[in-house]
């Protein structure tokens, strides 16, 4: 890929090979790795190692046991890997072909799933927010959904391990919510995009703050601060960002895990038990197997039911943990709606990270005629992004699309994260095309409900308000985008009616579980991430309690 | 949303006026007779010691206010206006340093004035700005808006030249006093209040800093041991915590420009390190700014030299 | 058009802290792009070619950029989106017919191959595909809309505006690592970004402009 002989090629080969992995805080740099035999019957063997699998895979290791982290991405250092361009970064997503149908299909890629040692978290754009508390239990509370079997007082203590773990930046007040302890780094300065929303919430009487972000307001180990330069959602070449790639999967490699790049699992096995035995995986251009104790899938909502799908055999003929018919059903994504307009000011959204402010008031706000919540933030698409913005909503080509492009320094909009109802025909399921893997791709079916629909026109219309309180013109909208996954292996209280339980293992298979985004049974009005990292976290402590007790 | 920003021309027209101050001061002094008076050679060296501690401080904010300022684009005119006085004060603390003469200058005088004046209205246009800001008063604008405790850094350059000047006037066969106090005493109060807003100063950017290198908790914890020791020696007897003080004060004095060494260090941390100077000299934690605790501990010493020389208990 | 930021060519800031190995690379690679097809027919290329031209007119002050190249490029190489409509072929296949399909609307409503009609003719046909009243034929089952919306602008939209011309056009401040910005507010400008002509002051514009690495 690159002339400069300095840098090698993370798609060529695994890096993480032959006793070492990748040092990501340095360019060419090494860290010494345990490896394990593919008969050697290793403790944990977890399928992915974003948001869900890295906390996982760190704390395990650290607890003594052995643990092989799978992925099917390349391992990064984003120091000599990473460009500052938007075409070269789509290296970070995961671009196999997926079919997606329904009355409004998700458009994937980049805009919801990674593919990389990390998982999303490489190109995540950082806002860590907690669930409001009644989400755990919107059901019963709230009316509507289905309600988690976690305590939300056992989470807030979680969340407050990611954020440290995560050294997350955020303001000393968090304005929603119960009292949360001090995030480890303050917030960082706003910029005029994060400026206008504030003034447009201030505007319209509503609370609103800089936004807690996974990126660095001071040095932090060997991450450097943040340098604004706007590239998060490609990767963060400063290594400012706190993804998995540079907070737990190096944690996990020094107590003792392994991590294997470039590593496609195709399927889990499972023996005359019914009892999973291990994973077989594509590496180095041949299938493999490791053979492992315990089982953990994170691979996502999309790869997580299909290769739970693809595990079928005799004994399990819907696919693995699927007792219920549950797997790859009630798959849910957030409303991504945004109002655009234009500024006298410049505004060079470009710089900083994208959501720099953010207000939470309809999270927290029940006098509404719909179900579920929203937040809105700020926002800094860059040049392509905007552009396929605006030649999509507005219908732009020819000269009025460039025209049109040249005020992009003046450019302001407001993005929600809304939240989108669970509904079991939203679901991930297989097609008999396959992949370069020879694997069965997924099909992706998705349709807005009349409470998403009216979720989202309420959001745009409070967007436009605010927008046009501080002045902006030509305010249009962007009506049909989506971001975030969640569902298709949902946790609950009874095998019927779930897939995992509260300690995010299979009902059906007690070595197997799923610890990352698929496990929501509902998915909150704010970015998945951080729940999905304090799941994880108390997953681990619920394994060693498990395994303390001889019950794993 | 408001955008028309009237501040510029107000800040234009008051540092024109100070500026109009201060070359009135300076034909004064040209006009005035020169009546040389003897002093006892311990006052005038207080007085010099206090003018390098003032030129001390006027470096500190000059370096500063140049990189806050160019950070902010000098969009306002008046944000010249730092740098101008406290080039001033630096030069008219050069100039008292070696003067060893027993009597006040007008022209310097007249600077450490303006200076003094300067601190006051900047922290007035800082305020103002702040509260321009959505979140008003809020830690947020604290950390990024502009900074609320920095114009006071001159305000305190002018302040101990403006009280050396004093101290040269004083009597000559007189223990020095400053508005019939004694000087030690006056210059210890006020110097170990300037020492505690430099501290709140510098606390509220390390809290920004999330306190992330433990180093950073010396500012906080150092000088307000030498401000209370030093407080105390100027409110109450002298002698009892002497050595102690100035010890502790030396100390301050050092750790001022070892602050400098660890900021020095931390722009090197950021990206792109010394080569991206551009970016990291701005962003990075501030070279220039520690060594006001310098100045001030220097102006400590001075105090405590006066106490002692002059007992009054 | 008239030129908002006059003078600004954000190639300048290339040896720049702006600019890190990786990046130098990737848009070395990208202005040296082939400008012969690797993936689609010569016939169907110059179709493309000319699409490319209403889709995005280029100015005439900056260096072109070769769109039909980099699409095809897209293509030859086989960077996918990560998604496909189930009533979408595959990429390669959809721009085959796609462009197939413009041939023959051209031939069916003015006797002439679409290249030589004249732009507003040649809108006229895009605006059909577009409001999906082309179908069969070579376009197959494909529906013409979903083509022209998730395949032809978005392909074409997607490598002009990943093209320094067309960064140096808008003010964008471009590539930005290991040197980041400093100046977040509104209204300022750090020294190495573009420098937006007012009325009245093209010249302080392009003046800065000259000084932006
Ligand atoms: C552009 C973008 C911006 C985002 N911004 C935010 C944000 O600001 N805040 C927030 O909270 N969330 C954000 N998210 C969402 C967030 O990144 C995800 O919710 C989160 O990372 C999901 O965690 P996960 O562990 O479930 O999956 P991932 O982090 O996606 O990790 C899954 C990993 O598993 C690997 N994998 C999958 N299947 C296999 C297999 N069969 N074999 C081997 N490996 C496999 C994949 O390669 C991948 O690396 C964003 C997402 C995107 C795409
Ligand atoms: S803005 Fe900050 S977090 Fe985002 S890519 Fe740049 S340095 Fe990284």
């Amino acid at each position: 890929m690159s002339a400069d002989p300095f840098l090698s090629d993370p798609f060529a080969a695994p890096r993480a090979i032959g006793g070492r992995a990748p040092d990501v805080m340095k360019a060419g740099g090494w860290l010494p790795m345990k490896q394990h035999d593919n008969n050697e019957e290793v403790d944990f063997v977890v399928i992915g190692t974003g948001a869900g699998g890295g906390p996982l895979i760190a704390r395990l290791a650290e607890q003594g046991f052995s643990v092989i982290g799978f992925d099917a991405g390349a391992y990064f250092r984003p120091l000599e890997d990473f460009a500052s361009d938007e075409i070269e970064q789509q290296k970070l997503y995961w671009l196999d072909e997926r079919i997606i149908d329904g009355a409004n299909p998700i458009r994937m890629g980049g805009k919801n799933s990674g593919k990389a040692v990390g998982g999303s978290t490489v190109h995540f754009a950082m806002v860590s927010l907690r669930f409001r508390p009644e989400w755990f239990k919107s059901h019963s509370l709230l009316g509507y959904g289905a309600d988690w079997p976690l305590d939300w007082r056992e989470m807030w203590d979680y969340y407050a391990r990611a954020e440290k773990a995560l050294s997350i930046s955020g303001p000393v007040r968090y304005p929603w919510g119960p009292k949360r302890p001090r995030y480890p780094y303050r917030a960082h300065e706003l910029n005029g995009a994060a400026e206008i929303l504030a003034r447009g919430a201030e505007a319209m009487g509503y609370q609103w703050t800089a936004t807690p972000l996974a990126t660095v307001s001071a040095p932090h180990g060997d991450s450097p601060p943040c340098v604004y330069r706007g590239f998060c959602r490609f990767g963060c070449s400063t290594n400012a960002k706190q993804s998995q790639l540079v907070t737990f999967i190096p944690r996990g490699i020094a107590a003792g895990a392994e991590i294997r790049d470039l590593a496609m699992v195709g399927r889990i096995e499972t023996g005359p038990d019914g009892r999973a035995t291990g994973v077989h995986y594509h590496r180095e251009g041949r299938w493999r197997f490791q053979k492992a104790r315990n089982v953990i899938v994170a691979g996502y909502a999309i790869e997580t039911p299909r290769l739970l799908l693809a595990s079928a055999n005799d004994r399990y003929p819907d696919g693995l943990a699927n007792s219920s018919g549950l797997v790859g059903k009630n798959l849910m994504t957030q409303s991504n709606q945004a109002v655009f307009g234009v500024m006298d000011k410049e505004v060079r959204w470009n710089k900083g990270p994208p959501s720099l402010s953010i207000t939470e008031h309809w999270n927290y706000e029940d006098r509404k005629d719909f179900h579920g919540g929203y937040c809105w933030m700020a926002q800094g698409p860059l040049p392509v992004e905007w552009a396929t913005i605006v030649a999509g909503s507005r219908k732009r080509w020819g000269a009025p699309l460039r025209e049109e492009m040249m005020r992009y320094n003046h450019q302001v909009g407001l993005k929600m994260v809304g939240e989108m109802l669970p509904d079991e025909r939203n679901r991930v399921t297989l097609t008999d095309e396959v992949d370069q893997y020879g694997l069965r791709i997924p099909r992706i079916t998705y349709s807005w409900g009349d409470n998403d629909k009216a979720l989202i026109q309420h959001a745009l219309g409070e967007m436009e308000r605010s927008l046009d309180l501080v002045g902006a013109k030509d305010i249009f909208r962007q009506e049909d985008d989506t971001n975030h996954l969640a569902g298709t292996a949902r946790m609950g209280s009874d095998a019927r009616s779930s897939v995992v339980n509260a300690d995010c293992r299979s009902w059906d298979i007690p070595n197997l579980w799923i610890c990352d985004g698929s496990i929501f049974p509902t998915m909150g009005g704010v970015n998945p991430s951080l729940t999905i990292t304090a799941i994880s976290l108390r997953t681990a402590d619920r394994i060693k309690a498990l395994a303390k007790r001889g019950e794993l | 949303m408001k955008n028309d920003r009237p501040t510029g021309d107000i800040a234009t027209a008051l540092s024109l006026v100070t500026g109009a101050t201060i070359l009135g001061g300076i034909v004064l002094a040209c006009r005035k007779p020169h009546v040389p008076v003897k002093k006892p050679q311990a006052t005038v060296a207080a007085a010099r010691r206090l003018n390098r501690a003032a030129g001390t401080l006027a470096a500190s904010v000059l370096i500063d206010s140049a990189i806050e300022h160019y950070r902010g684009n000098f969009h306002n005119k008046a944000m010249i206006t730092p740098l101008v006085t406290a080039s001033l004060s630096l030069a008219a603390s050069l100039h008292g340093t070696a003067d060893s003469k027993g009597e006040a200058h007008v022209i310097r005088d007249l600077i450490y004035a303006g200076a003094g004046l300067t601190g006051l209205v900047g922290t007035g246009f800082h305020i103002f700005n702040i509260s321009k800001k959505p979140g008003g008063l809020s830690w947020q604008n604290l950390f990024y808006s502009a900074p609320l405790g920095a114009p006071a850094a001159i305000s305190l350059s002018g302040m101990l030249g403006f009280l050396s000047e004093r101290l040269r006037d004083s009597h000559p066969d007189m223990p020095p006093k400053i508005l019939g106090i004694p000087a030690g005493r006056v210059i210890g109060v006020m110097t170990s209040l300037g020492l505690m807003g430099t501290v709140a100063e510098s606390g509220l950017l390390h809290f920004r800093g999330a306190y992330h290198n433990p180093a950073m908790y010396l500012p906080v914890t150092m000088p307000p041991v030498a401000a209370a020791l030093l407080g105390a020696s100027a409110l109450g007897p002298i002698r009892r915590h002497g050595r102690l003080t100035r010890w502790w004060l030396r100390a301050t004095a050092l750790l001022g420009f070892a602050g400098t060494g660890f900021h020095a260090v931390g722009v090197a941390r950021g990206m792109g390190g010394w080569r991206n100077w551009r970016q990291n000299l701005v962003d990075g934690p501030p070279i220039p700014a520690p060594p006001s605790f310098t100045g001030l501990a220097m102006a400590g010493l001075a105090a405590l030299a006066l106490l002692e020389d002059h007992p009054d208990d | 058009m008239t030129d908002r930021y006059p003078g600004y060519d954000v190639l300048a800031k290339r040896r720049t802290p702006s600019w890190n190995e990786p990046t130098r690379q990737v848009v070395n690679r990208r202005l040296a792009v082939p400008r012969e097809p690797r993936y689609l027919t010569p016939p169907l290329f110059t179709v493309l070619d000319a699409v490319c031209q209403r889709i995005l007119p280029q100015p005439t002050d900056r260096p072109p950029v070769p769109l039909a190249a980099l699409v095809d490029d897209k293509l030859f190489t086989g960077l996918q989106d990560g998604f496909r409509y189930a009533r979408m072929p595959d990429q390669g296949e959809a721009w085959r017919r796609g462009l197939a399909g413009l041939e023959e609307a051209a031939e069916a409503h003015y006797r002439l191959c679409f290249v030589k009609l004249s732009g507003e003719q040649q809108d006229d046909i895009l605006r059909r595909m577009e409001r999906g009243e082309l179908s069969g034929g070579a376009l197959g089952d494909m529906p013409a809309t979903l083509f022209f919306e998730h395949r032809l602008i978005l392909d074409i939209v997607t490598v002009y505006y990943a093209h320094p011309t067309a960064w140096s056009e808008m003010g964008y401040g471009g590539p930005a690592s290991p040197r980041g910005y400093v100046r977040m507010g509104l209204d300022r400008r750090d020294p190495w970004e573009a420098a937006e002509a007012h009325d009245g002051d093209e010249t302080k514009a392009r003046l800065e402009n000259g000084f932006v690495g």
